[in-house]
């Protein structure tokens, strides 16, 4: 493809660019080149690490629906549709209308973990069959999971108090602006686990594409090698529901996006679905907390009311779309 | 062209085999496939042919037997060092694969961590789709498809092919340069191909031909051995003729001679 490298070096510069901007921009102009104490204190306080935590999450979203549609072959593959997010926003749910605070302001972000992980061992037990993790059995038992949990949380849902109620539909659309300096390197470990995993399996994931025998064949194990994609996945997504909730079309669309762009080779897509989710997310926060302050809008909204017209463009400017 | 005395890259041990538990599929099949040797496998739909080429490169694993490569147990090479020297190309190419012709054609070289003699630039020659490099591959016709499977294939670099019908879907034009492709990868780089074939004419082209029906060799050995009208009847149901050509060369009519 022409101009490779430069479509490549524009890609990472994406979420340094949304970083400055998330930092000048907001409900309060900042010119970082005249700083007082109190510009001096949101930028550093509240911005930053609320822009970093937008960034981790947007580049566990993009790169685990870059590996999840690879491994389940399906173009409509998210992070969200293996039940991992239900199962997580099911424990935090519980943890914000039962009210723990057992472990501080990090009590629902590790109830959530929690959830998220249990989720996803319990996917992976139903989707292993004759030594090996199957494809549809994942897709049909995360499907079916996901389907039990949002059920469950309703339930819960609609027996709590309004108070608890609100609060966790906040957490559930997504929600920010709890994000402190404190969660940066705990969502750190784990995002860079995640994408490192997967991208350190990206020859393997381009090879499970054509099919198994066809890994078999270049040398790969098929069946380890969709083990530890899922693990990887399975930790991105986790990392990223207990950072800040669910928030839509990242995970999805983000990865179609940079193909487009970039081909499907993995090695180059992961990595850049990541960078192009981590700059989505943080700009798309910088828009909900401007557009009606001091309201903010759930990220998610803002993700998919500026990403889907994009994506629709694109999909008619250019002419080839499979995973 | 061959004989017993060449080393043999591949040898299966009496191998048995099956899906589910109540009938076999392979039963008891010993053969070997030695150095250069270039073998057509025949037989009739379900009769076990793929299932043997899967065996021998690994995909899957004998209920009882044994496959060695190159004198080792199959699965005692790690899988890079195996792919190095055996590849297998299965016989369904039409899954949708979002990759160009050249991104495909470079897999081949994912076993090795130092690229092999060839690149990806000279397959593509090699089967006639420089052309095509920039292009995906859902764009390309059949044929076209299945060329770049092979180059993908050659890149590899494997000493032994095993090819799950490479000519179905090819015209004529293009099973013919296939065939003389691989003989003069035999020739120059003293490969091995053992590949599921349907077209007996063909075959009968090949260094040694191996008839299965029902899990079991029915004959192995030279074409014009093993290819004559009773085995054929017995291996496919069909009524066929040995037609001697004016040069010597004989094919197969199907049907009587009537």
């Amino acid at each position: 493809m022409k101009n490779m490298k430069l479509r490549i070096a524009f890609i990472i510069l994406l979420p340094i660019i949304a970083f400055a901007i998330s930092l000048v921009a907001g409900a309060k102009m900042i010119n970082p080149f005249t700083l007082d104490e109190v510009s001096r204190e949101i930028l550093f306080s509240i911005r930053a690490p609320r822009s970093v935590v937008a960034i981790l999450m947007g580049m566990a979203l993009g790169a685990s629906g870059a590996v999840l549609q690879g491994i389940l072959k399906n173009p409509l593959a998210d992070p969200y549709i293996l039940g991992i997010s239900s199962g997580a926003s099911l424990a935090a749910a519980f943890g914000i209308i039962a009210g723990a605070a057992f472990v501080g302001t990090f009590t629902i972000p590790l109830l959530a973990f929690i959830g998220a992980l249990a989720t996803g061992i319990m996917v992976g037990i139903m989707g292993w069959q004759r030594g090996g993790l199957w494809p549809e059995r994942i897709l049909l038992a995360g499907v079916g999971l996901s389907f039990l949990f949002s059920a469950m949380l309703m339930l819960i849902m609609s027996i709590s108090s309004d108070e608890g109620l609100r609060k966790a539909m906040l957490w559930i659309f997504g929600d920010l602006s709890m994000s402190e300096w404190p969660k940066v390197p705990y969502g750190l470990v784990f995002v860079a686990a995640g994408i490192f995993g997967s991208l350190f399996r990206a020859k393997a994931l381009n090879a499970l594409i054509l099919g198994d025998e066809f890994a078999h064949s270049l040398g790969f194990s098929p069946r380890r090698e969709r083990l530890i994609l899922f693990i990887s996945v399975g930790l991105l997504t986790a990392a990223s529901v207990s950072l800040g909730g669910m928030i839509g079309f990242i995970g999805l669309l983000v990865p179609h996006i940079m193909r487009f762009f970039i081909g499907s080779d993995n090695r180059l897509l992961i990595p850049c679905s990541a960078l192009g989710g981590g700059a989505l997310l943080c700009i798309a926060d910088v828009i909900s907390k401007s557009v009606l302050p001091p309201m903010e809008l759930p990220a998610g909204i803002v993700t998919a009311i500026i990403g889907s017209p994009y994506f629709l463009y694109l999909l008619r400017r250019k002419n080839v779309l499979s995973i | 062209m061959s004989s017993a005395s060449e080393p043999s890259i591949l040898e299966l041990n009496n191998l048995s085999f099956s899906y589910r538990k109540q009938d076999t599929l392979i039963k008891n099949m010993s053969f070997s496939v030695g150095q250069g040797e270039f073998i057509g496998l025949l037989g009739a739909n379900g009769s076990g042919k793929s299932t043997i080429l899967k065996l021998g490169s690994g995909i899957l694993s004998p209920a009882q037997g044994t496959v060695l490569l190159w004198s080792k147990p199959l699965q005692a090479y790690h899988n890079k060092d195996r792919a190095k020297l055996i590849s297998y190309l299965p016989q369904t190419l039409d899954i949708a694969v979002p990759f160009t012709v050249q991104e495909l054609v470079g897999m081949g070289l994912y076993p090795y961590d130092i690229p092999p003699a060839m690149n990806v630039d000279s397959a593509l020659e090699l089967v006639g789709l420089q052309d095509k490099a920039s292009a995906y591959l859902s764009d390309l016709s059949g044929g076209e498809k299945r060329r770049t499977f092979i180059a993908m294939t050659l890149v590899q670099g494997a000493g032994l092919l095993m090819l799950d019908e490479p000519l179905a879907n090819l015209d004529i034009k293009y099973q013919i340069e296939l065939v003389r492709l691989l003989k003069k990868l035999r020739d120059t780089k003293n490969i091995s191909v053992i590949m599921a074939l349907h077209d007996i004419n063909i075959a009968l082209q090949f260094s040694k031909v191996m008839l299965v029906k029902n899990g079991a060799l029915l004959g192995t050995g030279k074409p014009e051995d093993i290819l004559n009208e009773e085995l054929l009847k017995d291996a496919f149901d069909v009524q066929v003729s040995i037609m001697r050509h004016s040069d010597g060369s004989s094919f197969i009519r199907y049907g009587d001679k009537n």
